[in-house]
């Protein structure tokens, strides 16, 4: 349980002779996290960026425009020198971009061919049964000459009808027909043609056989794409020879770029600037020595006290505390959790972190709701193996998380016996004994549970389930009141009056209830009187804290808690669905156990595929069960969340180094 | 004639349709069903809702989330009632 890393609030002031060396200076430690100025009536205004900013950026447009083209990705890379990929930049990006230009205008030039060649097949495949010479449909002065596509079936007589003077052409599949006739016949051979619904089709301009043209026209298709690809294949060496120029060249300049436009973000006077931000208390002092050996002391670094809000109604605090950046303060251990809470929101400063108890909680009820030593080991295998294949900084805390989860299964597979939904020990019931995979072990009752079960070690949750929907609510219960408390000290923070009324309140109405339950189920009635009291005093706390928002928000306490009964719930059908591939693929194996055939093979695939689907929904189901029961029902005890993320002024560099 | 006879004898008395048990179980299904349809339907619009603000702000996954599966809960009590219904 801790709180985000303590900030101190710094101004750095100096003239500006000095802004570009502690500009330098505080983007290479990397501590500083600058609040932007907003102009006001003080008379500082923002200034310009440095003159190399335009030229940077421009620089920086290109290379990543090139980059984008080129689909360079983010990938490991020798580190190199900064002043070496700043010397070679300039003659490097030309010739680079040069090259890559050229060869686009080729690539575009060569497929507008493409298209056009297409365009040219597409005019040629109508007229390819015909095959006559395209030089024959023109130039004639007596005759006209009607190309087309018609509907329907054309007979000779229809034409012979009209002239007698005429020569066709049909093309019964295509339903192509050119007609060469009389000029003076043209206006009633068209009329003709018309209730065939005649459509005049574009003859090709260049004159040569159909046939030949699309041999032709389909050689020079090939030609082109064959070009178009081996211009890709030089694209792509371009590609894997410059991508570490690319990669490094882009670090440089968004960092020469962040610094440049600096300026943006600071109040400045004629000659002054002032920059104001948060450091970590604890690095303050790196900060200030470095700035002043920088600056050789001429840029002036102090801390300003944070107003704190004693005992108020906490509207002064909007202003300070709660809008101080964030950084974690957990050590390696619990810092994958923080995944978990960056998916709800950010801690605010004032809060208490809840990542450490994350640690626990989470994991507890997955394992609660998984309990198999089967899955825990594969799941726990598979979450090793990926953690060390994959080298990506977003894997690396889902999976660590992922091995907590399966610790806790592999815990909670022990106490409720089960791997891969068999049970590892006997159970003796009233119809006969079920038996477990070990042989040596037998469930020991341990004492009676609810509605008539037993409560065993292990635990057999199919054979006790009431009792288990009460152990749920009842570890709802503890977790919920864990929240209670959580949100106590952090009220009590401010306030402690505030805190008792609004967190303390929902602990004094359960223990009033459970006074109250116990006189009434024991019999006690003077037991039940005091407990109602308590209860009716928890209620007037409740209401004088939170206003009658409180009283009713009261029945919510039940829905949360029964809420928890999902641990056995979704730990049920999980169960069921590996029994279930456990009873079809032995109950195929012992039809015929006298020789391994058909059945045997098929057992074991039923088996592998149907515990593979159920590892797949032991991550999902428990897992975003678990954490629904951390973000809605324990979180909405005390988190608020909507902490700024500490953001220092800096680079993390990969590609290069100094 | 003598074997219809015997068979009339040896066939049991035909059990009703629905007996407790039977009426027991058909109650189970029905509190499962009716608040599983119910959280669906409760769910569909809020995780519509919630991909579409997702998509416009990925940070809002967590909030989406919760909100999605708020209604969840109506299909717990079904499955408490269930069970209750056949363990008494």
């Amino acid at each position: 349980m801790s709180r985000p890393k303590r900030m101190t609030k710094a101004i750095i002031v100096g003239h500006k002779s000095v802004l570009k060396r502690t500009i330098d200076v505080l983007h290479d430690s990397s501590l500083f996290h600058i609040e932007d100025f907003v102009e006001d009536e003080s008379g500082f205004k923002i200034s310009k960026p440095f003159q190399n900013a335009e030229e940077v950026s421009k620089k920086l447009v290109k290379i990543r425009s090139i980059s984008n083209y080129l689909g360079i990705e983010e990938t490991r890379q020798a580190v190199q020198k900064k002043d070496v990929v700043l010397r070679e930049l300039d003659a490097k990006l030309d010739k680079l971009d040069n090259a890559i230009s050229e060869k686009t205008k080729t690539i575009n030039k060569n497929e507008t061919d493409l298209k056009d060649l297409e365009t040219q097949k597409k005019e040629l495949l109508p007229f390819l049964s015909i095959n006559l010479d395209f030089d024959y449909y023109r130039g004639y002065e007596n005759l006209k000459v009607f190309a087309g596509s018609v509907k329907g079936n054309l007979e000779e007589s229809q034409i012979s009808r009209v002239t007698q003077a005429y020569e066709l052409f049909f093309d019964p599949q295509a339903k192509t027909i050119v007609l060469f006739v009389a000029n003076k016949d043209a206006d009633k051979v068209y009329e003709a043609l018309q209730d065939l619904e005649f459509k005049e089709l574009r003859v090709p301009e260049r004159g040569g056989i159909p046939s030949e043209l699309l041999k032709v026209a389909e050689q020079k298709e090939v030609d082109t794409s064959n070009k178009i690809e081996s211009l890709k294949a030089e694209v792509e060496s371009i590609k894997s020879q410059y991508t570490d120029f690319l990669l490094a060249s882009d670090e440089v300049l968004s960092i020469e770029n962040q610094k440049a436009e600096l300026p943006l973000r600071i109040a400045t006077s004629e000659n002054a600037f002032i920059i104001e931000g948060w450091v970590p208390s604890d690095k303050y002092d790196i900060l200030v020595n470095g700035i002043n050996d920088a600056t050789s002391g001429r840029a002036y670094v102090t801390s300003i006290p944070i107003e704190h809000d004693e005992g108020g109604e906490g509207h002064t605090e909007e202003h300070t505390e709660e809008h101080i950046p964030v950084e974690y303060n957990n050590s390696k251990v619990v810092a994958p959790m923080q995944a978990i809470l960056d998916l709800y929101s950010r801690p605010k400063y004032t809060e208490i972190d809840p990542a450490s108890i994350l640690l626990i909680t989470f994991p507890l009820i997955y394992g609660m709701i998984l309990g198999d030593i089967g899955y825990a080991i594969i799941l726990g295998a598979m979450a090793l193996a990926i953690k060390t294949f994959v080298k990506s900084d977003a894997v690396k805390p889902l999976m660590n998380i992922l091995i907590y989860c399966q610790i806790s299964t592999f815990i909670f597979g022990i106490i409720y016996g089960e791997f891969l939904g068999f049970p590892l020990a006997s159970l003796h019931t009233a119809h006969g004994v079920i038996p477990g995979l070990l042989p040596f072990w037998n469930t020991v009752t341990l004492f009676p549970g609810i509605a008539g079960e037993e409560f065993t070690f292990p635990v057999h949750r199919t054979h006790m389930v009431m009792t288990m929907i009460a152990v749920s609510v009842g570890v709802g219960l503890l977790h919920l009141n864990l929240g209670y408390i959580l949100g106590f000290i952090n009220i009590s923070h401010h306030s402690l009056k505030h805190a008792v009324l609004e967190k303390g309140s929902w602990i004094v109405i359960e223990l009033g209830a459970l006074v109250a339950a116990i006189g009434y189920f024991g019999d006690i009635s003077g037991l039940t009187y005091v407990g109602a009291g308590i209860l009716v005093l928890g209620i007037v706390m409740l209401t004088m804290g939170e206003g009658i928002k409180g009283p009713i928000e009261l029945p919510s306490l039940m829905g949360n808690a029964l809420s928890y009964a999902r641990i056995i719930a979704v730990g049920l059908s999980s169960i069921y669905i590996a029994s279930t591939v456990n009873d079809i693929a032995f109950g195929m194996i012992w039809a015929d156990h006298s020789k391994i055939g058909f059945a045997a093979v098929a057992a074991i695939i039923v088996f592998i595929l149907g515990h593979g689907l159920n590892t797949v929904l032991s991550i999902i189901a428990p897992g975003l069960h678990s954490l629904r029961l951390q973000y809605v029902e324990f979180f909405g005890k005390f988190y608020q969340g909507g902490g700024k993320k500490f953001n220092p002024f800096g680079y993390i560099r990969k590609y290069t180094e100094d | 004639m003598v074997d219809a006879a015997t068979a009339a004898a040896v066939a049991p008395v035909a059990a009703p349709l629905l007996d407790a048990a039977g009426l027991k179980a058909l109650g189970a299904a029905i509190a499962i069903a009716g608040t599983g349809i119910a959280s669906g339907w409760a769910e569909k619009d809020i995780g519509s809702a919630a991909i579409g603000a997702m998509a416009e702000n990925e940070a809002l996954f967590g909030k989406g989330l919760i909100l999605t599966v708020i209604p969840e809960t109506i299909v717990i009590f079904g499955l408490v009632v269930a069970l209750l219904i056949n363990s008494a």
